[in-house]
C-alpha cells in the first residue's frame, strides 16, 4: 500500500503552496486532484497580482499581508507576473473625496501609494478616462495564474511530492480519532486504490465542504460566483481601478494582448457548472466603459464564471494569521485528529496559505521545521513535466 | 437548446466515440458543454481546462479535424448550416502526438521538455496604448514608480494545437523517432522511417527559441545551434498548419523559416 507523510485534497494554488512547503520541510506528500490542476477557482481567477491597495480602506491586515506576498512572489516567481503597477482613478465627487484617506491606508499597510496629477496618469495610460479627477498608483500587476501554480507544483516534485491529477478521492478512514488512510479513484484507468497517510490537508476551495464530508465533518463555504469579462486588445499596461469602496466591475486587468473586467458577486447553491449571467456581461462592459473609454468597442474574448470559496472568518483554534484565511485543526475541532482544512484567500497569498497549513500538519506530526518557501526561487513551470 | 456531440472516450484500443446531448444557452462555448456533461450524466468525463479565458492553453482539443481551444469555441458556432434533415454532430477528440490520458486529456510533457530550459515567459511590453509600437529602450519618460518597463507574457500560450496539427510531429512524436518523405522511383511519395534520427522538435519549441534569440540576444549562438540540430528546422517540411491553428497569432511557421535564414546567415558569416 503507497503511504505518504501528508495527503492533500485539492490541486489548485492552495493545495500546490501546501504540498511544496510541506515537502521542503522534508515530509512524504501526495497531492490528488479529480480533475486538471488548477482546473477549480485558481485557473478562473481574475489575474489580478494584489498589492493590497484595494483592501486598504477595510482590513489593514490583510492588505499588508497581500504587499508582503507580491514581494515575495516577485523574488521567488517573477516571471508569472505582470509587474506593471496600477492605478486608481477617482471619477466622481465621493472618489474624490476618500483619496487622503485610500492613500493613508495603503501607507498603514506599507503599500507604496502615491497620488499623481490626472494629467501625468493620462500620459502613462493614455486610454483612461479623461476626466480622471484623482489618481493614486500603487504597486498592482498580472498573475499568469495557471503558471503561476505550476511553478509551485513542480518545485513540490522536484522535491518529491507525487502530484496526481484526475485522481478523486473518494473516502477518507479514521481509526480511534485519527486519519489513518484515504480512497482514491483514477480517472485515468478507472481503477481504485487505498492510500496510507498520518494526516489530510482539505485544500478542496468552494468544494471543501465536500471533501470534509468525506470524513464526516463540516466545513462551512458558501460559494459565490464571480464573473469576468475579457476583451481583445491591450488597453493599459496596469492594472486599473476604480478608487472607491470595493465595489463590483471595477477592476481592469490588462494580461498578454487582452483586457478583463471583474468582478460581480452573488450566492449560488454549487460551485459546479457556473456561467456568467447576460446582465453581469453587459453590467461589467459598462462599467469597464468608465474606467476606460471604448472597453466594450473591442472584441469580445470571452467570459467566465469562478467560485469563490466565501470561509467563515474565524479560525477556532487561533492559529490563523489572517481573518482571509481559517486554517481548521479537526482534531481540536471535532475530535478527528490529522484532518485539516484550509479555506479562504486569494490568489496573490497562495503561498502563505501553504505555509499555514503546513506548519499546522507540522506541528502536529511533531516536526519544528519551519516554512522555507519565501526563500527560494521556484522551479520553472516546465519543470513539472521534466521530474514527473 | 439542445445539442449532440460525438465524443471520444477511453483511450488505446478501448478508445470509442460516444454521442452526448447538451441543453445550454447561445452564449455557451464547447467547454461549458464538456462542464456541463461533467456535473451531469457523464461524471468520469476527462478533459483538461483551466482559465476558461484562452490564457492557459490546457483545452486545446480536435473539432471535427481541428485543433481549437474549447473556452474560445462558441458551441452554436459548430453548427452552423445545420437544417431538419441534414443535423450535424460535432466530432470531439483529444490532441495528436501527445500521449493520451484519457478522454479527451493527453499529457502536455512531450511540448514542455521539447522546449529548451531557461526560456522566458515574460519580456518587454511592446503595447501601448492599446496599439502595438516599437518597444522603447531609450524611452526619456522615467516610470514614476521607478519600474524600468512594462512587461508582458509571452503570446504563446503553449495549448499543443500546433504540434497536433503539425504532419510532421503528429508522426515522429508517436513514433519516438524522426522520418522523412521520400520519393519512390516512380515519383510517388514515400514515409521513410529515420529511427537514428530524432523526432521534429515541433514548432512550438521553434518558436519559443526563435523567440529567445530575440529576448535573449547572448543567447542567440546556442539556440540557432540547438536549432540547426537534426530534428529542428530541418524536419520542419513548410505544412504551415501551425500558423494556421495557431489560436493567439504566434506563426510558429514564420519563426520556423526565421530561424533557417538566420542558421544560414550565421553559416555564411
Amino acid at each position: 500500500m503507497e503511504q505518504y507523510d501528508v495527503v492533500i485534497i485539492g490541486g489548485g494554488g492552495t493545495g500546490a503552496a501546501t504540498a511544496y512547503d510541506l515537502a521542503l520541510r522534508g515530509f512524504t506528500v501526495a497531492l490528488f486532484e479529480r480533475g486538471e490542476l488548477t482546473s477549480g477557482t485558481t485557473g478562473r481567477h481574475h489575474g489580478q497580482l494584489h498589492s493590497g491597495a484595494r483592501y486598504a480602506l477595510g482590513d489593514t491586515r490583510i492588505a499588508q499581508e497581500c504587499m508582503a506576498e507580491t514581494r515575495i512572489l516577485r523574488r521567488i516567481a517573477g516571471d508569472c507576473l505582470e509587474y506593471n503597477q496600477g492605478l486608481f482613478l477617482a471619477l466622481d465627487d465621493p472618489g474624490e473625496a476618500l483619496t487622503e484617506d485610500f492613500v493613508d491606508a495603503c501607507r498603514a499597510a506599507d503599500i507604496p501609494a502615491t497620488e499623481i496629477p490626472p494629467r501625468r496618469a493620462l500620459e502613462l495610460e493614455g486610454r483612461i478616462n479623461p476626466h480622471t479627477r484623482r489618481a493614486v498608483l500603487v504597486p498592482d500587476g498580472t498573475i499568469d495564474a495557471y503558471r503561476l501554480a505550476m511553478r509551485f507544483f513542480a518545485s513540490a516534485a522536484a522535491r518529491g511530492a507525487v502530484i496526481r491529477n484526475f485522481t478523486e478521492v473518494t473516502s477518507v478512514e479514521t481509526q480511534g480519532g485519527r486519519v489513518t488512510t484515504v480512497g482514491i479513484h483514477s480517472l485515468r484507468n478507472r481503477r481504485d486504490s487505498t492510500i496510507k497517510t498520518q494526516a489530510v490537508v482539505n485544500a478542496g476551495g468552494p468544494w471543501a465542504d465536500r471533501v470534509a464530508a468525506l470524513a464526516g465533518l463540516d466545513v462551512p463555504v458558501t460559494p459565490a460566483a464571480g464573473t469576468m469579462v475579457a476583451v481583445e486588445g491591450r488597453l493599459t499596461n496596469m492594472v486599473i481601478s476604480r478608487l472607491r469602496r470595493p465595489s463590483d466591475g471595477d477592476i481592469v486587468v490588462p494580461q498578454r494582448k487582452l483586457s478583463i473586467v471583474g468582478s460581480t458577486q452573488r450566492r449560488v447553491p454549487s460551485p459546479d457548472a457556473l456561467h456568467p449571467l447576460e446582465e453581469e456581461i453587459r453590467f461589467l462592459l459598462g462599467a469597464a466603459d468608465e474606467l476606460v473609454p471604448g472597453f466594450s468597442q473591442q472584441p469580445f474574448r470571452a467570459a467566465w464564471t469562478a467560485a469563490r470559496p466565501l470561509a467563515g472568518r474565524s479560525d477556532d483554534d487561533g492559529r490563523s494569521i489572517s481573518r482571509d484565511i481559517a486554517i481548521v485543526d479537526h482534531g481540536k475541532k471535532d475530535g478527528v485528529r490529522g484532518f485539516f482544512s484550509v479555506t479562504g484567500g486569494k490568489a496573490t497569498t497562495l503561498r502563505i496559505m501553504g505555509e499555514m497549513a503546513a506548519d499546522a500538519v507540522a506541528q502536529y506530526l511533531g516536526s519544528d521545521e519551519t516554512s522555507q518557501t519565501a526563500l527560494f526561487e521556484l522551479y520553472p513551470y516546465a519543470h513539472f513535466w521534466r521530474v514527473q | 437548446m439542445i445539442r449532440k456531440l460525438s465524443i471520444y472516450r477511453g483511450h488505446g484500443e478501448t478508445g470509442r466515440f460516444e454521442t452526448f446531448e447538451v441543453d445550454l444557452g447561445p452564449q455557451a462555448t464547447l467547454l461549458d458543454a464538456l462542464e456541463y456533461l461533467r456535473n451531469g450524466t457523464v461524471s468520469d468525463l476527462v478533459y483538461r481546462h483551466s482559465c476558461h479565458h484562452g490564457s492557459c492553453g490546457t483545452c486545446s482539443v480536435r473539432i471535427n479535424g481541428h485543433e481549437k481551444l474549447a473556452c474560445l469555441t462558441p458551441l452554436e458556432s459548430l453548427y452552423a448550416g445545420e437544417t431538419d434533415d441534414d443535423p450535424i454532430v460535432p466530432v470531439i477528440e483529444p490532441l495528436l502526438a501527445f500521449e493520451p490520458v484519457a478522454d479527451l486529456a493527453v499529457d502536455p510533457g512531450r511540448l514542455f521538455r521539447s522546449i529548451p530550459e531557461r526560456i522566458t515567459h515574460v519580456r518587454e511590453s511592446e503595447w501601448i496604448n492599446g496599439k502595438p509600437v516599437a518597444p522603447q529602450k531609450d524611452s526619456p519618460t522615467v516610470h514614476p514608480s521607478g519600474i524600468d518597463r512594462y512587461e508582458r507574457f509571452e503570446d504563446c500560450i503553449e495549448c499543443g494545437s500546433c504540434v497536433s496539427a503539425c504532419p510532421v510531429t503528429a508522426r515522429d512524436w508517436s513514433a519516438g523517432f524522426g522520418s522523412a518523405v521520400v520519393k519512390l522511383e516512380d515519383g510517388s511519395p514515400a514515409l521513410m522511417p529515420l529511427p537514428d534520427t530524432p523526432p521534429f522538435m515541433g514548432p512550438a519549441a521553434l518558436a519559443a527559441l526563435h523567440r529567445e534569440t530575440i529576448n535573449k540576444s547572448e543567447r542567440r549562438e546556442e539556440l540557432l545551434a540547438l536549432a540547426a540540430q537534426p530534428g529542428g528546422v530541418d524536419s520542419c517540411e513548410r505544412h504551415f498548419e501551425c500558423s494556421r491553428v495557431c489560436p493567439r497569432g504566434v506563426a510558429p511557421g514564420k519563426h520556423i523559416e526565421l530561424l533557417r535564414r538566420e542558421i544560414r546567415e550565421h553559416k555564411e558569416a
